[in-house]
């Protein structure tokens, strides 16, 4: 998780990732930054985001982008 | 016949809403797809062919499909994990095939009625053919560019497993062709409607206010302010070369805010019969003029397609192999920045490249989709510029001040990208621009203003209910339900309201001799 927390705040400095539960629905993540989150993700977690897997649900905390990892790290 | 017909509002609608409510439950889901079907008929004649083969296509691949994934998941059971990874592939690739056949099968008449043509003028200008080639001009079953897509968005879903599909034919055949949004859509995924469409729950008196109040809006915007709009608009397209620059940019302005009236009212009028049903079709717009640059306009503005290019295209040509090379390489050469400006980039061209395709096949919708291509993807690279130079400025990028200019640029921009999807073609366009500064005369401009259609009532009818637009808009960006709040007041007031948007249509509408309606634009695309 501190990996990960490490990341999005060198993409997004400004947002607070422990309170913030709308990252996509609020905007503060735009299609390019998910884009680069993933590919950071999958070079970070050796894991492989399914475009299937990326709706904002997925997306809008840190803890729900942290659930998708050990997701697909439990199903690899 | 279209959804501003009073022909829909007044007979077609209501004997559906009768003959509806009447039947049990069961048969309630039945009586919308036979009205669907006329519906469909009324306009489309024996075209209504197509809408059959697809929705029949879509169907039988759905239902293969999930056959497969359910013997998937049974042989996975007892499974090791070795052995899972190669069941899972084995289903994958079978599942693959039908889905890459059934995209094809439906692309195939999209193409065939829509782009033909266009790619056969295209060949002619690419390689100088002399001569003719044929050219076969036909009609276009209706609404075939909206149902495709959710025919396809359907086929990708049940594929990816993210919903199951339907076993009900019934069901399959209304999704794709439910009559309030077969001709303009919005473009549902089953997922939106899955719980309501087929459920046949009785019209309640609420559902009936509800949606006819949204009707209303809908034909407020129509025929008070698009209709108004159109002669004014018709004739500085058209004979830009007559009239002075002020009055060609008005006509420029006029046009988009003629598009938004007509599109954004389709939509109230559907989204308000489907109200009616119970049935929730989601959103197209969100106040797209309160954006602060075009990707968010984009997230505002015909919110379906938006959302059916970002899930079926754009992440998908993202993350696809050959992709993910190209930004694997120049990510361990340029950093991950770039990187994903390149992995978005390649993806963006190819979402706005269809982008325009989609709105039509020709020259002045492809300039359409590319000048936005190119605005969204500057705006990327710019963007942490931009923040530093604001910094250095000590510019507070939250100032009301500067979020205005910000929405004041962006709709500069929008004007000028519906300039060209309105324009005769892409030169015209720009020499409407060339006018715009060349014949920049006041004197000529008041001379003529009064000339094109609209008296000073007319200009004055037309700021009036754009006032009312706006208050509603900045109302709803601020969260407040206005539809809520008119419902929880006492009778009266209610009443009134409902009778003055009325008298208001009755009397301001702009119909009868001396104004021309709008065709339904979007019905086209």
């Amino acid at each position: 998780m501190e990996k990960l927390l490490e990341i999005l705040k060198e993409l997004e400095p400004d947002v607070d990732y422990d309170t913030c539960e709308n990252l996509v629905d609020g905007r503060y993540f735009d299609s390019l930054t998910i884009l680069t989150l993933i590919s950071e993700i999958e070079d970070n977690f050796d894991v492989e985001i399914p475009t299937v897997e990326i709706i904002p649900e997925n997306f809008n905390s840190a803890q729900k982008i942290w659930n998708l990892i050990t997701k697909l790290q439990e199903e690899d | 016949m279209n959804y501003f017909n009073i022909i829909y509002g007044f007979l077609f609608l209501p004997i559906v809403i009768i003959l509806y409510n009447i039947m049990p439950k069961k048969i309630r889901p039945i009586i919308l797809l036979i009205a669907s079907y006329v519906f469909y008929f009324l306009i489309s004649k024996k075209l209504i062919i197509f809408i059959i083969l697809s929705s029949l296509s879509i169907y039988l691949a759905t239902i293969l499909m999930q056959k497969m994934t359910k013997e998937k998941n049974e042989s996975m059971q007892n499974a090791s994990k070795e052995e899972r990874k190669i069941i899972k592939e084995k289903y994958k690739r079978k599942k693959k095939i039908i889905l890459i056949i059934t995209i094809i099968f439906n692309f195939a008449f999209l193409f065939y009625f829509k782009y033909l043509n266009f790619f056969k003028h295209l060949l002619q200008d690419l390689f100088k053919i002399t001569g003719n080639l044929k050219i076969v001009k036909h009609l276009a079953p209706i609404g075939i560019s909206f149902y495709t897509l959710q025919a396809i968005s359907y086929v990708i879903d049940v594929y990816n497993e993210k919903i199951e599909a339907t076993p009900n034919i019934g069901k399959v055949f209304l999704y794709l062709s439910f009559f309030p949004t077969i001709m303009e859509g919005p473009i549902t995924r089953f997922s939106d409607v899955n719980d309501t469409i087929y459920e046949g729950n009785k019209v309640t008196y609420h559902n009936f206010c509800f949606g006819y109040q949204r009707i209303l809006w809908g034909f407020f915007k129509k025929y008070i302010i698009a209709d108004r709009l159109n002669i004014f608009v018709k004739l500085t397209f058209n004979n830009y070369f007559n009239y002075s620059g002020l009055t060609v940019a008005l006509g420029i302005i006029f046009y988009t805010i003629l598009l938004y009236m007509e599109f954004s009212g389709t939509m109230d009028v559907v989204i308000g019969s489907s109200e009616i049903f119970g049935i929730n079709i989601p959103e197209n717009f969100r106040q797209p003029f309160f954006s602060k640059n075009i990707s968010e306009f984009w997230s505002r503005w015909h919110i379906t397609l938006g959302l059916w290019f970002k899930n079926y295209i754009f992440y998908p040509v993202s993350l696809s192999k050959p992709v993910k090379k190209i930004t694997t390489f120049v990510k361990e050469k340029l950093g991950s920045r770039i990187s994903s400006l390149v992995m978005g980039g390649i993806s963006l061209f190819v979402v706005w490249f269809l982008n325009g395709l989609w709105h039509g096949a020709g020259y002045t919708f492809l300039f359409f989709g590319m000048y936005h291509f190119f605005l969204i993807i500057t705006g990327n690279i710019l963007e942490p510029l931009i923040i530093k130079i604001c910094d250095k400025l000590k510019i507070n990028r939250q100032n009301p001040f500067y979020k205005g200019f910000q929405i004041f640029k962006t709709t500069i921009l929008i004007f000028l990208g519906e300039l060209f999807f309105r324009a005769n073609s892409i030169k015209d366009a720009f020499l409407m621009l060339k006018r715009i500064i060349t014949h920049f005369n006041l004197n000529t401009f008041r001379g003529e203003i009064f000339t094109l259609g609209l008296d000073i009532k007319d200009f004055l009818v037309i700021l009036i209910a754009l006032l009312i637009v706006l208050i509603i808009s900045i109302l709803k960006e601020k969260g407040i339900n206005i539809r809520k709040e008119i419902s929880t007041q006492n009778i009266v007031i209610r009443f009134a309201l409902y009778y003055a948007l009325i008298i208001g249509i009755i009397v301001f509408g702009a119909y009868g001799p001396g104004y021309a309606p709008v065709d339904p634009i979007y019905a086209d695309f």
